[in-house]
């Protein structure tokens, strides 16, 4: 090994300072090369004064051997790829990690690199991207088309179910009116939903972060509702998942009855919202939208919570969003008058029919009595200004037709008759004008059989003269009538008095008007039978007229004759009013000769022919 | 306001749900216990002047056939041990679930609740393995759900813990 030494030549010649002077020199002669050889900018400024000396050169190498040889070696690791590699890629990824962490210019760096690395992978072979994205993409892929699906099917169903109701044809005309599909329409009236609780939930510790609920929502304590959710979902993760390796999804949906449970996943938290009513899918979306942001702005401290939820800051707001309803869309009132007007007006017009077919029933009904009944004959019946007008023929003793309205159920104001009389010849008519003529004796009953009114019974003489005189009176065609089957009864009394009344005669002298003085109480006698006889008359029920005949003889002429008779008549009628007889009850008539009582009298016979005698007959 | 999520973990039968039935607020049936293994219940109380929420995972005992889920324990803040006074068998199971549950969770506070205190004198617990427990650093309070001995403290301890 080879020594170095100060003394460059032997210095015993001279004086001690200048000996150490120039061992300073030296010194700084060797330091400057010194300084030469590891700074090359000295050795650019200044000139070595070592230069050719070779012990410079030893002293290089025994100071800078070992620098020289590490040198060596990391200029050999430099220039062999191989050897630079395989030294870079032993610090490669505490370098990331360490830029990384200070900020974040190696992801801006980086980024284009990868983003054309991404690209020329695909472009390559597209396969590979496929297979790495797979396991990532895959399930919310599913996830998102799953949901779809059931929005969709969500949509027909509804679709289906109200597509022939009413209420899907007025949804319809919306629709079409609208713009949108039906499907839409009916999701936006019959999807009614409340999101009544959200959960956010840390999922490693299952304790609750933040809970919002609705108005008038009830709930049970969220800690522990929310320490069971988060049981259950371990519980289903490892009880039913199929993955090999790892931990599976969780309950994505729960119902009960009116209540549906809906979790959302996240890395650090789960968002579990309870919903009462058939919820759209398109609910999912925003819970997975609002747990996305919860994890982006929150995820270190949510990666660090260990129960200060004070670090998360106000997280209701943030799930306030969440608490989303759909009520029942209300009907508009005026709507109600659109449907209420036309069906009144429908109602009105039924009603206005129907009454009026009950109507044309009743006055059918109507008709059909006025036919039925006798001496009534209906020509016409129609509607008049408002009316029912009835036309025909009506005997005076037909039943009124105003009586029958009732029977037929119609008001006397809804009806108008227009008759014309007539005399009507059926039996039942007859037989009333019958009855209203001749008034028969409660004795005497009238009955039809076929054509033919039959009287039965008893009745005084003069009732059946009358009838027969009524029957003597019918025109042609009329019913028989028949008083074959008729009693006659008459009373003593008044035939005994009839009979004395007409069995006197009195006298008169010849030529004389007034009957002779002795006659006078003959006189009396008949004006006192007739007053009986009226008033026996009068309890039968009729009345009595009493003609005073005059007669003369056959002497004389006959002008004289019939004036002398005339006389001897009226004058027997003054001296019976005289006597009380009312006037006209009486009635005079003078036969002169034509009428002798003793025609082939002899002169001594001829008196009884000059005489005035009294016949009774009833006045009806 | 603190929350801390609680587990409460033993063998099969040492009382830890009758342990927490009469001091915390529950809505659930201890059905879920048999079917999904779990009850969570809740409990408030106050560690100086901070107010701590403790959400009690109530987990179904451990036995010869069910393991504790460590599902359920993840994310605990702090936990129970029970073991059953009368069954020394139990204090190895508890061990057995301690260990487990610190390689699930870390080092989180917990202590040990030797329960059924009021049948002390049917222990057949002896004292050395307890000892050499609490000479490892465990806390270990004897407790009884009937009498209610040591019960709030056990819970106000373990909040101690969790929030210091």
């Amino acid at each position: 090994m080879s020594s170095l030494s100060l003394s460059a030549r032997p210095t015993s010649d001279l004086p001690d300072a200048q000996v150490d002077d120039a061992r300073i020199r030296r010194l700084a002669d060797l330091l400057l090369a010194v300084a030469r050889t590891v700074d090359p900018e000295v050795a650019a400024e200044v000139p070595s004064s070592f230069e050719g000396d070779p012990r410079l050169e030893a002293l290089r190498t025994v100071l800078l051997e070992q620098d020289r040889a590490a040198f060596a070696r990391l200029r050999q690791k430099v220039d062999d790829p191989q050897e630079f590699a395989e030294a870079v890629s032993a610090v490669l990824a505490s370098a990331f990690a360490l830029a990384a962490s200070r900020d974040e210019r190696l992801a801006t760096i980086l980024a284009p690199t990868m983003e054309r690395a991404t690209q020329a992978s695909v472009a390559t072979n597209p396969k590979t991207m496929v297979g790495i994205l797979y396991p990532l993409m895959g399930p919310a892929i599913s996830k998102s088309l799953a949901e779809t699906l059931d929005s969709t099917l969500q949509g027909l169903n509804q679709a289906f179910k109200h597509s022939f109701s009413w209420q899907g044809l007025k949804w319809r005309l919306e629709a079409y009116r609208s713009g949108s599909s039906f499907a839409d329409v009916v999701l936006k009236h019959t999807i009614v939903f409340r999101v009544e609780h959200v959960f956010l939930i840390h999922r490693k510790t299952g304790l609750l972060l933040e809970h919002v609920a609705a108005p008038q929502a009830a709930s049970q304590d969220p800690h522990m509702v929310s320490g069971m959710l988060s049981a259950i979902q371990d519980f289903v993760r490892d009880s039913f998942s199929n993955s090999e390796g790892g931990r599976g999804a969780g309950i994505d949906s729960l119902r009960l009855g009116d209540l549906t449970l809906w979790c959302e996943e996240g890395p650090s938290a789960f968002l579990a919202a309870v919903i009462r009513g058939n919820p759209p899918e398109s609910l999912h979306g925003q819970l997975r939208e609002t747990l996305g942001h919860l994890h982006e702005d929150l995820r270190g401290p949510l990666e660090q919570f260990e129960g200060d939820s004070s670090i998360l800051g106000d997280l209701s707001t943030r799930l306030g969003t969440c608490l989303q309803q759909q009520e029942q869309p209300k009907e508009r009132r005026l709507s109600r008058w659109l449907w209420i007007l036309p069906l009144a007006v429908l109602i009105a017009l039924v009603s206005w029919l129907v009454l009026r077919a009950i109507e044309e029933n009743r006055v059918d009904t109507y008709v059909q009595l006025l036919r039925d009944e006798p001496g009534i004959v209906v020509t016409g019946a129609e509607r008049y200004d408002g009316k029912w007008r009835v036309s025909g023929l009506r005997d005076p003793l037909a039943t009124e037709p105003g009586d029958l309205l009732a029977k037929a159920n119609l008001a006397p104001n809804r009806v108008v008759g227009n008759w014309e009389p007539y005399q009507a010849l059926s039996p039942a008519i007859v037989l009333k004008r019958m009855e209203a003529t001749l008034n028969p004796p409660p004795d005497v009953s009238l009955v039809i059989y076929g054509n033919t009114i039959r009287a039965r019974g008893s009745a005084p003489q003069h009732w059946v003269e009358k009838a027969r005189a009524f029957i003597a009176a019918l025109p042609a065609g009329s019913p028989r009538i028949d008083l074959t089957e008729l009693q006659d009864v008459q009373d003593p009394t008044f035939v005994a008095l009839r009979h004395a009344i007409q069995a006197h005669i009195i006298p008169f002298d010849s030529g004389n008007p007034r009957p002779p003085q002795e006659q006078e109480a003959v006189l009396d006698k008949i004006a006192e039978e007739v007053a009986q006889l009226i008033k026996v008359a009068r309890g039968l029920g009729f009345s009595v007229r009493v003609t005073i005949i005059g007669h003369a003889d056959s002497t004389g002429k006959d002008t004289s004759n019939l004036s002398l008779s005339a006389a001897r008549a009226e004058v027997v009628r003054s001296m019976l009013r005289a006597r009380g007889v009312a006037p006209d009850l009486l009635s005079v008539r003078s036969a002169g000769a034509l009428e002798p009582l003793k025609p082939d009298a002899t002169e001594a016979e001829s008196a009884i022919n000059r005489s005035v005698t009294l016949t009774v007959s009833t006045a009806d | 306001m603190i929350q801390k999520k609680v587990c409460v973990l033993g063998s099969f039968g040492v009382g830890k749900t009758s342990l927490v039935r009469r001091y915390v607020q529950s809505i659930f049936s201890d059905t879920y216990l048999t079917t999904v293994g779990v009850k969570v219940d809740k409990k408030t109380l106050s560690v100086g002047t901070q107010e701590v929420t403790l959400v009690l995972w109530d987990v179904a005992g451990e036995d010869d056939v069910n393991a504790i889920r460590m599902t359920y324990v993840r994310g605990a803040g702090g936990y129970f041990l029970v073991a059953d006074g009368t069954r020394a068998e139990t204090l190895e199971i508890a061990k057995s679930i301690q260990s487990r549950v610190a390689a699930e969770v870390g080092p989180v506070p917990f202590l040990l609740l030797l329960n059924k205190a009021d049948l002390q004198e049917s222990w057949d617990l002896s004292r050395e393995p307890v000892e050499a427990l609490e000479s490892s650093g465990w806390t270990v309070l004897r407790t009884s759900a009937k009498s209610g001995e040591n019960v709030e403290e056990a819970f106000q301890e373990l909040a101690k813990r969790m929030v210091s």
